[in-house]
Formats: C-alpha cells, structure tokens, sequence
C-alpha cells in the first residue's frame, strides 16, 4: 500500500488486521474482561461504537476471544487457546533463542535495545516537554482503571 | 581497459567511508532499498577483483598450469604485482567468501525457525502474539515468503510479538505506534534488507558500519510509517522514548550488568530526534549518485573478469604434437 503525503486523520485509514490487532492488545492488558463501550474508551480513539462491537464479534467468532454476557452487551476476554493470542510455544521458543543470544545476525528487530547512559535523559525530556495535559490526564486515568470491573 | 577493474576496491572505500551519512542522508524507504544492494554489487565486486589477483597466481604454479594448458611464464608477465600480493588477495578472497557462507547458513537457520514459529501460532489472531514477560520488549518475527493462496493470514507476513510488560508500560495510543511500526516491518519485508546488508558486510567488514546504518534506516522506516498511520509524529517519539526508558528502569531493577545486555545501539536517540524533527525528504540526486556508483561497480568487476579471461587465453600453450597423437585414444 502506497504512503500518502499527508497524514491521516487521528484513528482514520488502517492496514488490514491492524484494528484487531490493537484490540487484542487492549484486551490483553486489561486484567478484566471489556465489553466494547469499554474497549472502546480504551483505545481513546475516534471509532465507531458498531465498529468495535462488530470486529469484537467477529474475533469472538472465530473463537480468538470468548464472551459472556454483561447487561445489554457482551464482555470479551482473551480464549484460553494455546496457539492463541497468549501463544506459550512463542513465548518459549523466542525466549530460548533471544537469552542465549543466538541472534547474533540480528534477524529480529526489536523496537527498542538497551539505552546508553547519555540517551537516558535525554529521552526523559524528550517525555516531559512533549507531553500535552491530555496524555497526563490519560496517565491518571490508566492508574485509577484498575479498579473493580 | 582493464585498469578499471580497480574501480571496485576504489568504490568499496568510498562506500565504507560514506556509507553511514548516505543513509542518514537518503530518505529511508530509498536507503532501505538502495543500500543493501550497492553494498552487495561493491562486496562481490571486490570480491571478484581479489580471486582474479589470486587466480592468476595460483595459475602459474606449475600443477595447475598444467590442469589448464597455461605458460606459467607468460602469466607472470602479466601480473599486476608481486606474487605474495596477489597471493594474499587470493586468501583474503577465499576467507571473505567462507565469511559470507557461514553468514548465509546462520541467518538462514534463523529465518527457518522464525517461520517455523510463526506457523505454530493461530491464524486468527491477526498476527498478535502476546509473551508473558516483565521486560518490556517488541519485535516483529517474519515467514518466509510464500505463495499460497489465502496466505498471509490476516493480510500479515508473520508475528508481532509484544510482552505484557511492554503493553502494560504504553498508553493505548503509544501501543498503537508500537504495533504499527513492527507491522511496518513485516509489510516492507525488512528483515531481507537487514539480511542482505549483513551479508555484504560479512563478505566484505569495511561495510560493516554500513550495514549498522541500514538497521538504523529501516527502523527509522517504520517509525515513519507508525507516525504516519497515527498521524502524530510527536507520539511515536513519546512511544518510542517510553518504551525505552521502560526497558532501561527494568534492567536496572534486574541489576544485569551492561556489559551483558544485548547491543546498546544508540539508535533510539536518534529515531526520536528524528520523530521530532521534519518529516525525511527524497534525496533523488545522493540516489542516483548511489546507483551510479553500483553501476561503475559493475564496469570494474566485467573489467577485471574480462582481463583474467585475456591474460588466461593469452597464456594459452599452443596444442603440441603429443596431445594431438593422444586424442584418438580419448575420442575412443
């Protein structure tokens, strides 16, 4: 797909999977299952309602997520399924080749490596001076989410 | 004119030299691309110019003169230099090559079992992968590529695989750069670029440095396209600075020692500055320099395959008597 010149709109065009994607993501930070008024909230962007309930339905179809129902509308969780989202032969047999460092050929990339001393700070006020009063707000907000249901 | 066929060392030092500030220069995605194939053309450019230096001295030792019907006297008339020069160009050949095999084999075994992994995890999931872990940490794995109809399974070549720790550190925007950018990865297919790199650079360790720019190149790339796809360029550098400075708090937490930790690249200074600066413009005029560089590449090494053709033939024993009275017997 091509890249366009100028941005998109803030939660506009995606690539294919990349909604999904930041769903189950939602969900698998979130210590509780999530109906999608929840989800929705979450992900703090400008979407459809009818969007996440369909793509939520969706997954849930195709058994990635399971669902119970909470009043009016569902509450999604992450499936129990080995091969899932939460993939334990992943997990294992990543972690074997990153820790005995057999990647030397570097053929995974990871977002972020280890930081030098002298970029530390500087990422930090890199943090500070680029925050805008709504991300802290949406710290706050994170920190007070872990409550009951 | 064979003495171009000296152009290919000349290049691979310009090449060496340079390489680091072209691709910070180039727009990524043309760096990304471009790159990585200069430096192969350059690599076995020198490569070929070194065997034919050591051929033509290997061909003068009386055994394999013989093999090939050479005069090992008019070889030596044609020699560029001294015999223990062009001996040592034949070794430094042969040890670049064994170099850029083993090179091959290692990062081939890791593309094998990074598919094979792949494979193991769910069609359905869209590509997520989710690793229990208190390091933060992200990374796309690849397949290999494929042609089978309905594949890639969620429109995705492969894995992206994030850690608990990693989501739990993000706000839901700064997860969304994050997934975009390893999904950036998979759609550019980078991990071939990274590969291509590396290989040039083990078949030939003054690019080395370059292909370290390249990495730097390609994650720049996907940063571009996360900040694109979020339209907020400032977010992806917050993501980007958050990530990593969670990363950094959990292995001080975890006391490991620096020396231990996996490379300090440095990088993330950089792509956040970067982020934080204008968008990359084309730099049409440094690529075309670029590729025509490759181009004289190609010249040299044609050059300097020619010229051990000529010098070879040139050497050739004209057919004596004996092997004509011989040639019954074979044809029999």
């Amino acid at each position: 797909m091509g890249i366009s010149t100028s941005p998109p709109p803030k939660g506009g065009r995606r690539p294919r999977g990349a909604l999904e994607r930041e769903i189950l993501a939602c969900l698998a930070e979130a210590d509780d299952s999530l109906t999608p008024a929840q989800v929705l909230a979450s992900l703090d962007q400008e979407l459809a309602y009818t969007t996440i309930m369909t793509t939520l339905s969706r997954l849930h179809e195709k058994g990635v997520l399971r669902r119970e129902p909470a009043g009016r509308a569902y509450a999604y969780s992450l499936a129990d399924d080995p091969e899932g989202v939460r993939s334990i032969a992943v997990a294992q047999r990543m972690r074997r080749l990153l820790e005995t460092g057999a990647d030397r050929a570097g053929v995974l990339a990871h977002f972020v490596a280890d930081l030098r001393p002298e970029d530390e700070q500087l990422l930090a006020d890199l943090l500070a001076e680029s925050r805008p009063a709504s991300a802290r707000d949406d710290d706050q907000r994170r920190s007070t989410h872990r409550g009951p249901g | 004119m064979w003495s171009l066929m000296w152009l290919p060392l000349a290049v691979n030092l310009v090449l060496a030299a340079t390489g680091p500030t072209l691709a910070r220069a180039l727009h990524p995605r043309v760096g990304v691309r471009l790159l990585p194939g200069a430096m192969l053309v350059v690599a076995s450019g020198t490569g070929v110019v070194l065997a034919s230096l050591g051929f033509l001295a290997l061909a003068q030792i009386p055994a394999v003169a013989a093999m090939g019907n050479w005069s090992p006297i008019a070889l030596r008339a044609t020699q560029l230099g001294p015999v223990p020069v062009e001996v040592t160009a034949g070794v430094a050949m042969l040890l670049l090559l064994a170099s850029a095999l083993r090179q091959t084999l290692h990062a081939g075994r890791l593309l094998v079992r990074a598919d094979a992994t792949c494979r193991r995890c769910g069609a359905h999931t869209h590509g997520l992968v989710v690793v229990e872990d208190d390091v933060p940490d992200a990374y796309a794995l690849p397949t290999l590529p494929r042609h089978i109809p309905g594949h890639p399974p969620g429109g995705i070549n492969g894995r992206i695989v994030v850690s608990t720790a990693m989501l739990r550190a993000l706000s839901a925007d700064e997860r969304r750069v994050v997934l975009a950018h390893e999904a950036a990865h998979l759609a550019g297919h980078h991990h071939l670029y990274v590969q291509l790199a590396e290989l040039a650079a083990a078949a030939n360790p003054l690019l080395r440095p370059t292909a370290r720019a390249v990495r730097l190149s390609i994650e720049r790339e996907a940063d571009e396209a996360a900040a694109a796809e979020v339209g907020d360029r400032r977010l992806a550098a917050r993501a980007l600075a958050r990530a990593a400075l969670a990363k950094a708090e959990t292995s001080k937490q975890r006391r490991v020692a620096r020396v231990a930790l996996a490379a300090t690249d440095g990088f993330v200074a950089q792509r956040a500055t970067a982020l934080l600066s204008p968008a990359p413009r084309p730099r049409r005029l440094l690529a075309a320099g670029l590729v025509l560089l490759a181009a004289v590449t190609l010249m040299g090494t044609a050059a300097a395959a020619n010229r051990t053709d000529d010098s070879l033939d040139a050497a050739e024993r004209p057919v004596t008597a004996t092997a004509l009275a011989a040639l019954p017997a074979l044809a029999g």
